[in-house]
Formats: C-alpha cells, sequence, structure tokens
C-alpha cells in the first residue's frame, strides 16, 4: 500500500522578520508547513506499523527539490513533485488541481494524508477539494488513526467532543497537528535523503494554464489588529474586578 | 563565491537546533545547577548521530564534513555549553584515532564512540606541565609486550564516563612522548572528585590517576615515539569543536539580550525601542557575532579542504581565540543591556557569563595559541 502525505513548501516561520506588518522573506530557508511534518509523521507510524511505502507530493518553485529533502530525510521513501516558478503563491484550487494530477500517476493508494491547514495561509482546502476531485472519501480533524484492513478507524477531534468513524480506504484524511511529535532525521539519514527517487512533472505535462484568470487571489492574510485596553490596577483586588469586567473569568 | 549552506548542511543545523529546543533547553538549568547531563541526552544524540558528524562512514560516522559539526555544536552549545563540551571533546580522541589509528583501533574505537553509549577522553594536561610538552611526567615504561604507564593527569574532560582515553605520555627508556590508547576504568585507573568549574557544567572534569596500567603493545596510537604529532592533530581539532562551542554561546548571550531589550519596558516603552546605548549595545552584539559566525565556519569549510597540518592549527588556533574572546565581549554586553538583573542567578545571562568566561582559558590560552599561530605565520 501506497500512503500519499501532501506537503506545502513554505518560509521557516522561526526566521521570518516582521518589517511594517509584512514578511521579510529574503535569505529565509524554505521548509514545509509544520503540521503536513505531523502529516508525514502519521504516515511513517502506519508505515512502521504495516509496512508500504511514503510518497510524498507537492508543488511549487524550483527550490521545491532541495526543500523535499527534508521530508526524505525524515523518512518518506519517495517524492513527487510538480516544479515551476510561476507556482508560488497560487490559490487552492490549482494546487488542488495540481496535486490531484500527481495522485492519479500513483498506483495502488491507501491513505492520502494531509495537514488541517498549510502552515502560511491555512485555508484548509486543498485536502477536501482533491477528495472531490478524486471520488474519494474525506475525513477531516483527525487525531487517531487505526489501520483495519481495507478500512481505517479513525478518530475526529471535534470542539467539545471526539467522533469515531469508520472509512474504507483509499481515503483523503487531513491531521490536528497534536496527532504526534515529528522525528528528527539523522545524519546520515540527512547526507542521502538526495538519492531517494523523485519523479519530477513541470505544470505543461499536466496541462494546466497558470497564466490564465485567476479566479482568486489573495490580498492579505494578516490577523486581525488587537488593540489593547492596557487597564491599569493598583492591587490584586481591582486585577480581579477588572478581570470580571471583562469577562476573562467568571464567579 | 557562494556562502550559503548547502540543503544538507542547513538540515543538520536544523536537527541539531530542533534537538536541543525539545530536549536540552528545557533541562539546561537543571543541568547547569546538578552538573550532570543525563544518559538519555546522549543516547539521543547518538541516534541522532551528532557524536560522529566530520567522521567516515565506515566507522559509524555521518562523513559530512566539520562545516556541518561546526554548525550542530553551535546549536547545542546554545542550549548547553557542557553537551556541546562532551561532544567536542569526544571529537577530539575520534579525530586523532582516526588520523593515526590502524584499522583495528579505528574498528574498536571509533563506532562505539559515536552512539552516545562510550565517550572519549584525551589526557596530556598534568599537574605541573601545563601546555608545555617537554616536562611531560607521565612515562610508560616496556614490560615484555606490553607498557606500564604511571603518573596524573590534570583537567581531563569526560575522564568519568565509560569508553577509551588517548594518553600522551614519556617512554621512560627513550624520553620521546607517544601517544596510547586505554579503556577508562582499566585496573590502575581512578579519579580525583569532579572539579567545580566556572561554566559549561554537566561537562566533567576530573584529575586521573595511573598507577601501573598495563597498556598492550597493539594500544600504541601512531608511531612509538611519535605522540606529540598526535598532540599537534588533537590541537587542531579540538579548536574547531571549540570554536563553535563558544560561537553558540556567544549567540545565545546576544539572543539573551535582544529578548529582553524587546521585553523590559522603560514607563511603558520597550528598552530596546527608547535607549539609544541599547541600540549600540544590540547592534556591537550583531556585528561581533556576524563577525564570529563567518570566522567559525571558515574554518569548518577550511578543515574540510585543506591538508597542510600547519595551515589548519593557525586557523583553528586562530579562530579559537578570536571567537571565545568575542563571546566574552558579547556576553559583557548582553550583561550590560540586563542592568542589574544581569548579575542575578535567576536571569539566564548569567549562566552564560560562566560558559563564556573560560572560552580564551581552555585547551590553551589565548596568548599561548598567539604565539603557536604566529610561529607558524614567521615560518612560511
Amino acid at each position: 500500500m501506497n500512503i500519499v502525505v501532501a506537503m506545502k513548501q513554505i518560509p521557516d516561520l522561526q526566521q521570518v522578520r516582521i518589517r511594517n506588518r509584512q514578511p521579510v522573506l529574503d535569505g529565509v530557508p524554505m521548509t514545509f508547513g509544520s503540521i503536513d511534518k505531523n502529516a508525514l509523521e502519521t504516515a511513517l507510524q502506519l508505515k512502521e506499523a504495516a509496512g508500504g511505502n511514503v510518497i510524498v507530493i507537492s508543488a511549487g518553485t524550483e527550490e521545491l527539490e532541495d526543500t523535499v529533502k527534508e521530508a526524505l530525510a525524515a523518512g518518506a521513501d519517495e517524492a513527487y513533485l510538480v516544479l515551476d516558478d510561476e507556482l508560488e503563491n497560487i490559490e487552492s484550487s490549482v494546487s488542488a488541481h495540481l496535486l490531484a494530477e500527481l495522485i492519479k500517476q500513483i498506483e495502488n493508494i491507501g491513505i492520502i494524508l494531509f495537514g488541517e491547514g498549510s502552515g502560511d495561509n491555512y485555508s484548509g482546502q486543498v485536502g477536501p477539494r482533491i477528495a472531490e476531485i478524486l471520488g474519494l472519501p474525506e475525513v477531516g480533524y483527525v487525531c487517531d488513526i487505526e489501520l483495519e484492513d481495507s478500512r481505517v478507524k479513525v478518530t475526529r477531534s471535534l470542539e467539545d467532543c471526539e467522533e469515531i468513524v469508520r472509512v474504507n480506504l483509499p481515503a483523503v484524511l487531513t491531521i490536528m497537528a497534536d496527532i504526534n511529535e515529528p522525528r528528527i532525521p539523522s545524519v546520515t539519514q540527512i547526507l542521502k535523503a538526495g538519492k531517494k527517487p523523485k519523479q519530477i512533472l513541470e505544470v505543461e505535462d499536466i496541462g494546466l494554464d497558470l497564466k490564465g484568470d485567476k479566479k482568486i487571489i489573495t490580498l492579505s492574510s494578516l490577523a486581525p489588529e488587537n488593540k489593547r485596553k492596557q487597564i491599569t490596577v493598583k492591587n490584586g483586588e481591582e486585577l480581579v474586578d477588572a478581570l470580571l469586567t471583562e469577562g476573562v473569568i467568571r464567579r | 563565491m557562494d556562502l550559503r549552506l548547502s540543503k544538507e548542511e542547513e538540515l543538520i543545523q536544523k536537527a541539531a537546533r530542533d534537538f536541543a529546543d525539545k530536549m536540552i533547553v528545557p533541562i539546561a538549568e537543571l543541568i547547569d545547577q546538578d552538573n550532570h547531563i543525563p544518559e538519555e541526552i546522549f543516547e539521543a544524540l547518538g541516534d541522532l548521530e551528532m557524536f560522529g558528524i566530520p567522521f567516515p562512514e565506515a566507522y559509524g560516522g555521518g562523513e559530512a564534513g566539520y562545516l556541518s559539526y561546526i554548525l550542530a555544536i553551535e546549536e547545542l552549545a546554545k542550549a548547553c555549553a557542557g553537551i556541546a563540551v562532551v561532544i567536542s571533546v569526544n571529537s577530539v580522541g575520534l579525530s586523532v584515532i582516526n588520523a593515526f589509528g590502524t584499522e583495528e583501533q579505528k574498528k574498536k574505537y571509533m563506532p562505539e564512540c559515536m552512539t552516545g553509549k562510550k565517550i572519549f577522553s584525551f589526557a596530556f594536561t598534568e599537574p605541573g606541565t601545563g601546555s608545555d610538552p617537554k616536562q611531560l611526567s607521565c612515562t610508560v615504561t616496556k614490560a615484555g609486550d606490553s607498557y606500564i604507564l604511571n603518573g596524573n593527569k590534570r583537567f581531563i574532560t569526560n575522564a568519568g564516563f565509560q569508553g577509551p582515553m588517548v594518553v600522551i605520555a614519556k617512554d621512560s627508556e627513550t624520553d620521546k612522548a607517544s601517544a596510547f590508547v586505554i579503556d577508562k576504568f582499566c585496573e590502575g585507573y581512578s579519579l580525583s572528585e569532579q572539579w567545580n568549574k566556572i561554566g559549561a557544567h554537566g561537562g566533567p572534569l576530573y584529575d586521573v590517576y595511573f598507577d601501573n596500567v598495563k597498556i598492550p603493545e597493539g594500544n600504541v596510537l601512531g608511531r612509538s615515539g611519535e605522540g606529540l604529532w598526535v598532540l599537534k592533530v588533537a590541537m587542531i581539532y579540538g579548536k574547531i569543536g571549540l570554536s563553535g562551542l563558544f560561537l553558540g554561546t556567544a549567540k545565545a548571550a546576544y539572543e539573551e539580550a535582544l529578548a529582553y531589550a524587546k521585553q523590559k519596558t522603560h514607563r511603558g516603552q520597550p528598552i530596546g525601542a527608547k535607549f539609544q546605548h541599547i541600540q549600540i549595545s544590540i547592534a556591537d552584539m550583531a556585528m561581533k557575532y556576524n563577525a564570529c559566525r563567518w570566522s567559525a565556519y571558515n574554518l569548518g569549510f577550511t578543515a574540510d579542504t585543506v591538508k597542510d597540518p600547519n595551515q589548519l592549527l593557525r586557523e583553528a588556533a586562530l579562530t579559537k581565540v578570536f571567537v571565545s574572546e568575542t563571546a566574552v565581549e558579547i556576553c559583557k554586553i548582553a550583561m550590560g543591556v540586563h542592568g542589574s538583573y544581569g548579575l542575578m542567578k535567576d536571569y539566564k545571562i548569567a549562566r552564560l557569563w560562566g560558559d563564556v568566561i573560560i572560552g580564551p582559558q581552555v585547551e590553551g590560552t589565548s596568548p599561548l595559541l598567539k604565539i603557536l599561530a604566529a610561529g607558524i605565520i614567521l615560518g612560511d
């Protein structure tokens, strides 16, 4: 069984500086979104439990060919990539079409894993869109997976409860960040990552027109500005009163 | 000239950083207080192959080069200088075995010292010698097909861990120094109490006593009577590790001061935004750290590309002097940014001061290393 993990190349957020409410990306190395790494770790644990092959899929700029070494070092067996410098800041529907075409090239797929949202825009759309394109079942907010022959038992972490569902394979699962702790690769795994197999496609091979009219253009994805109230208190009693008034605590 | 790191170097740096953030930072204060590093940390570092980054794959190493080694040591030292000390000294032992060892010695000692379960020591310094090899008083006497070792060694890092030790001792007949590999805790091997050094806690330091330690002839390292060559190579690779180590402590001090300047307020405004002298301090630290960084990375690159031992020794000595002394300057500025709080042991910067202040005096003082480097420069 092949376990496919979709991962998105993003700048290393730990090294991004903010100037005038805009990220400064010059010289920042590329990596994958943190929840994507949880999805990869899930795939690696499933492989360790039941065997199979872990395949990373991704679409991005030429730099991705280097970035994918991080996933291959962590334990993925091979990678299917679409590389094109036009693939910067592409909208979710385009990503979904590109990745769906990559998935079609892979045989014997059991599970397709996504992080619940990407590390940059966190739209959370690509997984469900791909399920729709490929006509596969999709389960979101996954916090636990148990393999059962041709099905999986999946626990979903909902706001105030957990839901357990069974789903036939192949299926698309989108993973919560707290499902696991991604492993750290060893030095040898890092050095051997570049030698693992990679299938590289160009956008032309897939037949998409990236330069055509874009349906959605993201203008901004900033968090709303929070104005601090800056309430001054003189003692603990006043602090408690202020917290009660603001609804932070209740009697 | 391309100064960018390769993706592999970036990932090794990141692996060390991620491990440090996850496993070391939460217990760094405890390591400092207890002067003890939990064994699980060494085993986990062994699993990541952090003990063997530059050494040949054939003997269990990563074969990733000395630049990668410096990048990893920097990240580990930033979290805990003591852990970086243990790895750096272990690497000194591995380096000399790799350079001078027989195939049998390499197979016996190198793989086990890359797992974190066995850790190398290197024993040269003695109570009466300092760094002067001519005053060695540890002696070996030939007895049949073995040597008998007697004497004391001072300030020996990692001497309390299981594993091998390289010992430099003088042959009582020829009066020439030779290098030997022994197993620590063999018959006749004993230790002092642990020295209570100012910083880099967790990297344990002992005096070692040899009382008729029997060394098989096959444990001579390199050619008999050529122990000072082994010492020279040990000095080179020791300085590479220490350059990465004090770069890491410098960065820790710089980042600590930067965070403090952003967080500490004066009349509602962060001191970094309000006071020019804090801003100048930040700029000074950034400038000095950058100079150290490129200097140390260049040493890693040099170690990966230059074969001439004199050139490498010169670069290693000068880089260690520059980085360790500049790290002290950076930490002093960082303490200044903290004001009176910088003098309190409750603040991390006080721990970092203990870590950096040892730099210019360990593994060859700055004056000694400058004289050594000048001798090479003048002789070229």
